[in-house]
């Protein structure tokens, strides 16, 4: 009883989405200038000491303006306003704001949402105290042709590349990564390998769901590598609605792709499963790997690329008791490659992994931050390190355990050390998330003096 | 790569997940009028991905007007109210008002997100609806095919027209949060792409609340499809439409099993609804029942795991409770009474009832086999049915053939359709688009 029927001219669409690689060799020859752990190979470094974390941070319905905003904390102990809110900035409007990345140059802080698709760039560089919201890209739903929630902010030469985790279709998890240049302007969308379209790549195992979610490049190995994680309405879902839904617990993503850098082409998909999330590649240029963990699944995932320069993903570690979900989210890889912080969500966990041999991860420290605790941020040298509550609006905790706040802290190798805490709730700011450093040695500027809080001036 | 096997197979998710997996995805598939992120198998450890690509996604427009003039075989003349005749300009307005993530307060929610062409106008992802932010909408998207024949709309029946039951979504809080009439009918009219469409579709008028629902509800009601396989045997009288196991659960349907007593099926035609309300038993147990210490959750291809009801609880709001038509009628013998759903297309249609609880037609069956969710105030018809297991299986056989032949084309013309979002020069919300003056009020003839 199939009834089929033959549809002609559909090939030619096949390949619309192949363009880009616009940016070309230089990428190559590039030599990878490092960051805070995880950020950009092409990025100006922060050599010292961090400044200011810009805690990009969810409006809350009812508390304070409920609008997003991108909170300032100075964080620098010389600084006469350490530990306090020196700036906070409105978007406008509650947009799920997530994660945040810097261009290259470091200059502009590229926000994104992932409900309203806004994404807000921000000047860091004039005032490093002071950020401010210079543009906002409205139209990035339109101009991709249908990618929803613009995830990832990554910097490449003179480029933005922007992981989607939606679509304007279905609001599933089929999606796409977009270009966009420094200035703000769109140049191409390249869709994630599906089943019915690989787009020329490999389907490795057996998935290609065509789910996205971080991006991360390894320059000297060509390569780019993105990861995969839900669609809009699973991560704008109540959380506990979805794990009691049946149908939604089978959106998620499974894959990981292994894309040409320099041609922005898909070549390899690779069973990853459980939903992984953030990817984080080793420094060492020795060094071929990157780590990621999967949220649902918990464990720690290698990527890696064996000496016939083949790629391969790998559990190597479990994280907590996987049959109680503790949810890994935000991972932070150390500078040396040594070493990686997972946090977990559902207990407020922050887990030190020895990765010394990334094929055998061993946990040797583990502490409680809060109730729930979703990123992590470690500078440079591994010494201060920075968490943050939120996960999801609708996925954070309900009731008395949904804590929101940013701690920083001291590493000494054995003991974390709090430093300072800002309860964001009582600040009637919203719910923080991403956070990205900003220092005055990155524009050869000295600190002033002194500096205005928030609270100074009330 | 381009020399790929490209069918367009129409309705039954079930063949073709077999189909796919016979041809070993050796050729990619277009599975027009199939969700595009299948995931049938996912519980078991081989299962594999037929995901589809949405670069593909493309379509071509159908004669909508043709088709409501002449309904498919099975189905009786659309009824058209008389001060909204049909016309192919209103139909077209109504198409693009329907996929316009714009009418929502902040741009991300269509009416076609929630009823999306190719997971049978409903959702086939999630039990129950999320809407604007991410709200909890409490109950399961119904399919759009056959709204025109419904004489009450909404699982409680509360809303009777088309042309009213879209200011539900567009002012609901919970699914396109807009502030008010105003502020949507505002913001149309500041949307260069509407400028001169509502005249053009109602003589002059420009876009109302009255002109809005017109618009919208001349497009649902070219939804219509039906000469199914059972439509060819039963109506057309061809023999060979349906199988000896689908003819055998038509007499189960229609005799034993007692289920046409409300899933109604007429002499000329079948709307397999009756239009009225009845208690089944399933909100009653939705409502009532206390959860389980722990629950399965599935964490990947082939993994659950059973997770305690307190964690899933710490990251969760309380579930609401469903009364059905009570909390339309405020009274007590109506609890749990819902609006009997037409069955034509249920193989689109998953998962099932209005709360999205049941994920398949087979335990629909064992749930009406069982007794339905025995309550106080249950439907006489609702009762223990005893039927074998292959008896079972002819009854779900029958429901299959409900799919109508013309699902590939009313998705096909909906991938055509525009999607709206914004873009340089669309209003953000209305309340800016006032005080900008880009309102443009003098065309309101009303
Ligand atoms: C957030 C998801 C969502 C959006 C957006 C949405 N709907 Fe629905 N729709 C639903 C749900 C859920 C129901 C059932 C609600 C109930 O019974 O209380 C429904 C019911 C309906 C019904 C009644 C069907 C029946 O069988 O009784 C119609 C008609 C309808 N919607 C049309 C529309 C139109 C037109 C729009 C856009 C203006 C729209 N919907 C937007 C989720 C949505
Ligand atoms: C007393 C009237 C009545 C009888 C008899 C009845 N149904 Fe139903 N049916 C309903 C109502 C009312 C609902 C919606 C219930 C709810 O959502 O809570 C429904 C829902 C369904 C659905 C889900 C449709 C959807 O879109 O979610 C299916 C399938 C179905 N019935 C099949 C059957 C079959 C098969 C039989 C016979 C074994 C049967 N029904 C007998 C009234 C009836």
């Amino acid at each position: 009883m199939i009834k089929a029927r033959w549809k002609r001219g559909i090939g030619a669409a096949l390949f619309v989405a192949m363009a880009g690689g616009l940016t070309a060799g230089a990428l190559l020859s590039s030599p990878a200038v490092a960051d805070e752990t995880c950020q950009s190979p092409y990025m100006a470094k922060i050599v010292g000491q961090e400044d200011f974390v810009y805690v990009w941070t969810l409006g809350v319905e009812g508390v304070g303006d409920g609008q997003d905003k991108l909170v300032t904390v100075s964080v620098n102990p010389k600084s006469s306003s350490f530990g306090k809110v020196v700036s906070s900035v409105s978007v406008g409007g509650r947009n799920e704001a997530h994660h945040s990345g810097f261009t290259d140059d470091r200059r502009f802080l590229w926000a994104a949402s992932l409900d309203t698709n806004k994404i807000f760039v921000f000047d860091v560089h004039s005032n490093p105290a002071k950020p401010k919201l210079t543009k906002t890209i409205k139209d990035f739903v339109r101009k991709s042709g249908g990618v929803v929630g613009p995830h990832t902010t990554y910097a490449l030469p003179g480029r933005m590349m922007i992981t989607g985790l939606s679509n304007n279709k279905d609001h599933g998890g089929r999606t796409a990564l977009v270009e966009y240049t420094n200035d703000g302007k769109y140049v191409s969308t390249h869709w994630m390998p599906t089943d019915q379209n690989l787009h020329g790549a490999k389907k490795t195992g057996k998935y290609a769901d065509g789910y996205g979610y971080d991006v991360r490049a390894l320059p000297r190995l060509n390569v780019m590598i993105t990861s995969s994680f839900t669609g809009w309405s699973n991560y704008m879902m109540d959380f506990g609605k979805m794990l009691g839904d049946k149908e939604a617990m089978k959106r998620f993503g499974n894959t990981m792709v292994v894309w040409d850098l320099h041609t922005r082409k898909p070549k390899e998909v690779l069973d990853v499963p459980g939903a992984p999330l953030e990817v984080r590649c080793a420094w060492n240029p020795n060094h071929n790997y990157c780590f990621t963990t999967t949220a649902l699944t918990s464990k720690i995932w290698l990527v890696y690329m064996d000496e016939k320069n083949k790629w391969h993903a790998k559990a190597v570690a479990d994280i907590g008791d996987p049959s109680k979900v503790p949810l890994p989210v935000d991972i932070s890889i150390s500078s040396d490659d040594s070493h990686l912080w997972v946090n977990t969500f559902m207990d407020g966990n922050t887990r030190l992994f020895d990765v010394s041999d990334p094929f055998h991860p061993k946990m040797v420290f583990e502490k409680q931050i809060g109730s729930q605790v979703n990123m992590v941020s470690s500078s440079w040298d591994g010494k201060r390190l920075y968490f943050t509550t939120s996960l999801l609006s609708n996925w954070d905790k309900k009731g008395k355990a949904d804590e929101q706040f940013f701690k920083a802290y001291d590493w000494d190798g054995r003991q974390l050390k709090e430093q300072f805490a800002i309860d964001f709730m009582k600040a009637k700011l919203g719910r923080p998330h991403q956070m990205r450093f900003g220092a005055y040695s990155l524009y050869a500027e000295k600190a002033p003096n002194s500096q205005t809080t928030l609270a100074d001036r009330r | 790569m381009c020399a790929h096997t490209i069918m367009a197979i129409r309705s039954k998710k079930w063949l073709c997940a077999t189909l796919l997996f016979a041809l070993a995805l050796a050729d990619p598939v277009i599975v027009l009028a199939a969700p595009g992120d299948y995931r049938g198998g996912y519980d078991t450890p081989d299962y594999r991905t037929q995901s589809e690509d949405l670069l593909m996604r493309k379509g071509s427009a159908a004669d909508l007007l043709g088709a409501v003039r002449n309904p498919p075989l099975g189905l009786p003349q659309v009824p058209i109210p008389a001060n909204n005749p049909i016309s192919a300009t209103k139909i077209k307005l109504g198409r693009k008002l329907f996929f316009d993530r714009r009418l929502s307060l902040n741009n991300t929610m269509s009416c076609a997100m929630c009823h999306i062409p190719e997971q049978g106008f409903t959702n086939n992802e999630i039990n129950t609806a999320v809407g604007i932010e991410g709200r909890t909408v409490r109950r399961n998207t119904p399919t759009s095919y056959n709204v025109a024949y419904l004489k009450r709309l909404f699982w409680d029946g509360r809303e009777t027209t088309l042309e009213h039951q879209i200011w539900a979504p567009l002012l609901s809080h919970q699914e396109m949060g807009n502030p008010s009439p105003g502020a949507v009918i505002e913001k149309i009219r500041a949307l260069p792409d509407y400028r001169g469409l509502f005249q053009a579709a109602f003589e002059g008028r420009g876009v109302s609340m009255e002109t809005l629902g017109m618009a919208l509800a001349s497009y649902e009601r070219t939804l219509v499809s039906a000469d199914s396989p059972f439509d060819r045997w039963y109506y057309g009288k061809q023999d060979k439409a349906i199988s000896v196991s689908a003819k055998r659960g038509f007499e189960l349907f229609t005799g034993a099993a007692g289920c046409s007593a409300c899933h109604k099926i007429g002499t000329a035609s079948a709307l397999f609804t009756d239009n009225a309300m009845h208690n089944t038993g399933v909100g009653y147990a939705r409502t009532m029942q206390t959860m389980p210490a722990t629950r399965k959750v599935t964490l990947a291809p082939g993994i659950s795991v059973d997770v305690p009801t307190t964690i899933i609880n710490s990251v969760g709001d309380a579930r609401l409770a469903d009364l059905g038509l009570s909390e339309v009628t405020q009274k007590p013998t109506d609890r749990w009474k819902y609006r009997t759903p037409s069955l034509r297309n249920v193989a689109l249609t998953a998962p099932y009832m209005h709360d999205g609880s049941m994920a398949s037609l087979g335990e629909v069956v064992e749930f009406y086999n069982q007794g339905g969710f025995f309550n106080e105030s249950i439907d006489s018809r609702i009762h223990p049915l005893a039927l074998t297991k292959s008896q079972r299986a002819d009854l779900v056989a029958f429901l299959m053939t409900l799919t109508g032949s013309n699902v590939a084309t009313l998705v096909d013309d909906a991938f055509a359709a525009p999607v709206g979002d914004w873009r340089e020069g669309d209003p953000e919300w209305a309340h800016s688009a006032v005080r900008n003056g880009l309102g443009r009020h003098e065309e309101d003839t009303q």
